[in-house]
């Protein structure tokens, strides 16, 4: 059964999945398993971008999504038009599928849509006509420069797949398309010792939960008194700076709704007293 | 691979260096006389493993290959869209109100209409005009616009048939074309380290293994490989950088903007103020002076002036020491991280990478930021290991071998006999205009005369650059006609909006065009011929640029020429023919310009110019297999490492300067602009010149309180591209107005949109005193406080043309500088300028110009020809 692999690390956004899909579906028809796709409005692969952080801690994440070719797919039930092929695909036969504008909601990705002029439901087919024509791989992972999009024999993917991701996991859907390194949120800063006009290097951060005090984290800033707390799970915190001769200092970072990012967290010396 | 769904594949370079130069090779698969699909090259359908020899560089424990295809990047896979957008221009076409024989009506160019005319009347107008104005005023009375980037086609020429085909007859005035895109180091580093032609490292042979193995970062300074290479060498930089970072490399991402190559890759982001990296690097200077953290010695054996960089820098000269916090009022950074990042470096193996210039190297006073990056360079001893400065684009341009940092081919495919476009040869054309100084060209008044130095051309040397030059020769004509097929000026350039009006002069009486598409410049033509694309033509072309594997190859043509276009050597034909009736110096024109080859005799001719080993291919077998792929050399790895030997002993390898040293003191300025405030023999900040007032101390910033980025764009080359409807649905290519068009991003910084009342999506206006243009507002985090970032390139949607105009499209090079980049240099200042941003209400805009807003509009690809066809049955047939 194939699958398909995303390693998000390696997605450098530049849209290559995208433009190769319509390359391959817009104004070409591929019976039995695709009529054309429209010039624009559809994306049976599309790349989403989302801005994190804020000046100068601002990472950029792309996340290519497209039909996740669902081993419990909720587009297949109550719709013969749709059906799972041998090697894992969802397709839905054009033809069959004619006028049948529901298939379109079943899709809780929203992944599946209309084509008013032509009235049926269209999305990624895998290119299908391709692999049954000897191809190696669908257009889309033919056109990845940085090998960010993979196509295989699930089983070929061995323990890479372990800690891979689906996307929208709670559907119940079993998704085909996995994704590897997919980002999660941060929080992070820039320390300084303003009275010095220095950044501080080697503090060490804590990042404790505010429900119920657990150090969830701990980090140290580097030689530009950047500090970055990764994969962090979407809540409260507090954020404790410590560093020998320095005052404590705590600082709030909530990363229930996004990232967190302080351009320039002031950190001060113990005064010396003569 | 079955043939069912395949079609037949024809073998493409889809890019757009224009020169011959092709890259980006792909595999179009055609059925029916129709374009299916546009898809990699794997190299193992066409050659085995054992016949390419890939290369390995291996380092820490990882390796790195050439890949197995060929790294398109989307504007060729999309570019099936472009072939057949509806903006093509099908059959020749004349301004109404433009009669050669009557009223002229130069004043309504860019504002009235057009009809379609055959190609007989169109052909014999262009002949008339031609031997009319050789009559009236002599042949340099015509303006040739031949250059410039475009598709990369040989035997067509995109740019200079028709240049080449007037040489034949008497010659032309030349549009000489300036080296856009590294002004700084072609005006300012070669004057500090020679490196002809360029002023970068053009020595980078291993360089890229070097660092592999020694390195321990690399800025990105303004570099965006994630975005500039893509036009002519497509996504192998990316695969490049992250093979850096997956050994452990550090990426530093230094400009106003957290551009494509930070978006992508992980690294820290220093937010640079717009062309403010002069400050930048002073300080980083002073802290390394200060704290004695760089190499000396080196300076003393090496370099040659540094104590005058010395004095300047500690306050000797002008009583300002460059400290980091001198450098925080003027460059944004804060002073403690200037310091943590000068004190990095100073400990680390740190290599710079450009694709070509970023926005420092294209802005006011670009020459001082140039050369300031080798004087970092080499104060930090350059050519030790992993120290360099990496070259992300053009491998190998120019055919020098050396300027390549990835393992050597065997071999560098070249066809100049097979071209027939204009070269950036200084010879032959004495009557010659920069590119940058066309608008006081053709609105100069009588009498007067422009006076410049050097010929400006990108393979210029740098002592080129101190002999003067004016125009027009003494007893030549003024500009009379423009000849262009590269009508993108406005859009470019510097000012367009003095050009727009410059276009409108009653001095220039005809203006003839040749272009595939209805965009930018072609609005003010006087009559224009349908161009081909590449896609309709049968040519032979060139792939070097990628370091995976040097290729040559036959383009078939894929499908039938769309209308009635031609190709640009074609339509020069055309033009040949009608004047050979009028004898004399015509005589026999089409034979001399054709020397009676067809395609194919000319493409043989490219093969054998090419001057290939019989063992590697015969041109039978070519002609056959239709592509010829070089395989790596054998022994690259003996290569001695680009400046490896010049930091042993600066005299085995000297640079191409007076001394043979890097001359932080340049003895060439010295010698010739010894008061040049603009560019002074040791490398300053300058703050404002007479000519150019753009930095935020400037009285003007009062009023024009923000600095303009306008980046290479990340979904166009240039000016091409902006019809195309996947690429203007992607979210950071275009934002959709209130009124359904499609405005260029305008990105701003929450913290600024704030003050400025402007949310996501709103239409806004970039405005200075020398124009306005739209745009749709994105209101995010990659941008820093205080600039403002807009991609240049942008298809002219003019509502008011000329001075003080407004432009709908985004096109911001009409608002730019026109002044050049200091005094005696012909840069262009095109990034880096000041301006306002305000929301504007785009339907009280249509409501005051109404039949501007109404021009025929289709979101998806914009702008189309049909807007411009006066007569409604000509719309339709």
């Amino acid at each position: 059964m194939k699958v398909f692999v995303y390693d998000l690390e390696k997605c450098n956004g530049c849209h290559n999945c995208q433009i190769a899909c319509k390359d391959e579906h817009v104004d070409n028809e591929w019976l039995p398993y695709a009529m054309p796709q429209p010039d624009t409005g559809q994306f049976w692969c599309k790349v989403e971008e989302e801005v994190c952080g804020k000046v100068p801690h601002v990472r950029v994440n792309y996340l290519p999504v497209q039909c996740n070719h669902c081993d419990e797919a909720p587009c297949m039930k109550g719709h013969p038009a749709v059906h799972k092929r041998a090697d894992g695909l969802v397709v839905i036969d054009p033809e069959e599928a004619k006028g049948q504008k529901d298939i379109v909601a079943s899709c809780p990705y929203g992944h599946i849509y209309w084509n008013e002029e032509l009235q049926i439901p269209q999305k990624c087919t895998g290119c299908a006509h391709l692999l049954d024509d000897g191809w190696d791989a669908p257009r889309c992972v033919d056109a990845c420069c940085t090998g960010a999009l993979r196509f295989g024999e699930e089983a070929d993917f061995g323990d890479e797949l372990k800690d891979a991701e689906v996307l929208g996991a709670d559907f119940g859907t079993v998704p085909r398309v996995y994704y590897l390194n997919k980002p999660k949120r941060f929080v992070a800063a820039t320390v300084v010792d303003l009275d010095a006009d220095e950044v501080v290097e080697g503090a060490t951060g804590l990042l404790q939960r505010i429900s119920d005090d657990a150090v969830v984290m701990t980090a140290e800033t580097d030689e530009f008194g950047d500090i970055w707390f990764e994969d962090v799970a979407p809540d409260s915190y507090r954020l404790w700076l410590k560093k020998e001769g320095y005052l404590d200092q705590a600082v709030d970072a909530d990363v229930t709704e996004g990232d967190h990012a302080i351009p320039e967290l002031p950190f001060f010396r113990v005064p010396v007293r003569k | 691979m079955e043939g069912k769904t395949r079609g037949d594949t024809v073998f493409r370079g889809i890019s757009w260096s224009a020169f011959a130069c092709s890259a980006n090779t792909a595999c179009v698969d055609v059925k029916d006389g129709k374009i299916l699909r546009i898809r990699p090259l794997h190299f193992d359908d066409v050659s085995s493993s054992e016949q390419r020899r890939p290369w390995k560089i291996e380092a820490r424990g990882r390796s790195f290959e050439p890949g197995e295809k060929t790294m398109l990047p989307p504007l060729s896979l999309s570019y099936k869209k472009r072939i057949y957008s509806p903006n093509r221009i099908l059959r020749p076409m004349k301004r109404v109100d433009w009669d050669p024989t009557g009223e002229r009506n130069t004043q309504n160019r860019g504002a009235s209409k057009f009809e379609y005319i055959s190609w007989d009347e169109a052909t014999d107008i262009i002949a008339k005009e031609i031997k009319r104005i050789h009559d009236e005023y002599g042949p340099y009375a015509i303006l040739c616009q031949a250059d410039g980037h475009g598709e990369t086609k040989v035997v067509h020429a995109p740019h200079g048939a028709q240049a080449t085909m007037l040489d034949l007859v008497g010659g032309y005035t030349l549009q000489s074309r300036q080296p856009d895109s590294w002004e700084g180091w072609y005006w300012g580093g070669k004057h500090i380290w020679g490196n002809e032609p360029v002023g970068m490292q053009v020595n980078q042979r291993n360089l890229f293994k070097d660092i592999a193995e020694h390195g321990d970062a690399v800025l990105y300074w303004g570099c965006d490989l994630e975005t500039t290479p893509w036009g002519w060498g497509g996504e192998q930089p990316s695969r490049m950088a992250y093979f850096l970072e997956d050994l452990g490399l550090r990426s530093f991402f230094i400009s106003p903007d957290l551009n494509y190559t930070g978006a992508a890759h992980k690294g820290k982001w220093i937010p640079v103020l717009p062309n403010t990296d002069a400050a930048l690097q002073l300080a980083i200077a002073y802290v390394w002076i200060t704290e004695g953290t760089y190499y000396r010695d080196y300076l003393e054996t090496h370099t040659i002036g540094f104590d005058w960089f010395e004095r300047y820098v500690l306050g000797g000269e002008d009583g300002v020491p460059k400290t980091p916090k001198w450098a925080e009022s003027k460059c944004g950074v804060p002073s403690y991280t200037i310091k943590a990042f000068a004190r990095y470096w100073a400990t680390h193996a740190v290599s710079i990478a450009h694709a070509d210039g970023g926005g420092m190297i294209r802005s006011p006073f670009s020459a001082e930021p140039a050369r300031l990056e080798v004087v970092l360079l080499a104060m930090q001893g350059i050519g030790r290991p992993g120290v360099g400065q990496l070259h992300l684009i053009e491998f190998g341009q120019f055919g020098f071998a050396e300027w390549n940092p990835m393992p050597r081919s065997e071999k560098y495919f070249e066809v100049p006999g097979a071209y027939h476009g204009w070269m950036e040869l200084l010879d032959g054309h004495p009557s010659f205009i920069p590119k940058t100084m066309i608008p006081q060209a053709l609105t100069l008044p009588e009498g007067e005369k422009l006076r410049w130095h050097g010929h400006g051309v990108c393979t210029a040397p740098r002592g080129d650059q101190f002999i003067p030059f004016e125009w027009p020769l003494d007893d030549a004509p003024y500009i009379h006609m423009i000849m262009s097929d590269s009508p993108s000026w406005t859009t470019c350039w510097n000012c367009g909006n003095a050009m727009q009006d410059a276009l409108r002069n009653e001095r220039i009486e005809t203006i003839i065009m040749q272009h595939p598409w209805f965009e930018n410049d072609a609005v003010f033509a006087d009559l224009i011929l349908p161009v081909n694309t590449m896609f309709e033509e049968k040519d032979i072309a060139v792939d070097n640029w990628t370091g995976q594997y040097n290729m040559m190859y036959i383009q078939d043509h894929c499908i039938d020429p769309i209308g009635e276009s031609k190709s640009d050597w074609e339509c020069a034909i055309e033009v040949a023919k009608k004047l050979e009736r009028f004898g004399g110096i015509y005589e026999n024109l089409v034979e001399r310009y054709t020397k009676g080859m067809d395609v194919d005799e000319w493409i043989k001719a490219g093969f054998e110019s090419a001057n290939v080993d019989p063992s590697l291919m015969t041109y039978e077998e070519f002609a056959e297999k239709k592509l010829c792929l070089a395989p790596t050399a054998e022994g690259w790895e003996d290569d001695p490492v680009a400046l490896a030997a010049w930091y042993e002993d600066f005299a085995s390898q000297p640079m191409q300067t007076p001394t043979g040293k890097i001359e932080i003191y340049s003895t060439g300025l010295a010698d010739f602009f010894p008061d040049d405030k603009t560019r002074p023999v040791v490398p300053h900040w300058i703050e404002e010149s007479d000519d150019l007032k753009e930095r935020l101390s400037c009285a003007r910033a009062q009023e024009y309180p923000f600095l303009m980025v306008t980046n290479h764009p990340r979904w166009r080359v240039h000016s091409e591209h902006d019809d195309i409807t996947w690429l203007r649905e992607i979210s950071t290519c275009k934002v959709k107005g209130p009124d359904g068009y499609l405005y260029e991003p305008v990105w701003l910084n929450p913290v600024d949109a704030g003050k400025l009342g402007i949310s996501d999506g709103d239409v806004v206006s970039v405005y200075n005193e020398r124009g306005s243009v739209l745009g749709g507002a994105i209101v995010t985090e990659r941008i820093m406080p205080g600039s403002v970032y807009q991609d240049h390139g942008a298809r002219v949607d003019a509502i008011v043309r000329g001075k003080g105009g407004l432009d709908r499209g985004g096109a911001n090079n009409l608002i730019c500088p026109l002044a050049t980049a200091s005094e005696n240099t012909l840069s262009e200042a095109t990034n880096g300028f000041l301006v306002n941003v305000r929301k504007v209400d785009v339907e009280a805009l249509a409501a005051q110009y109404p039949e501007e807003f109404s021009r025929e509009y289709q979101p998806e690809d914009g702008l189309r020809v049909s807007a411009w066809i006066a007569d409604e049955t000509c719309k339709r047939s």
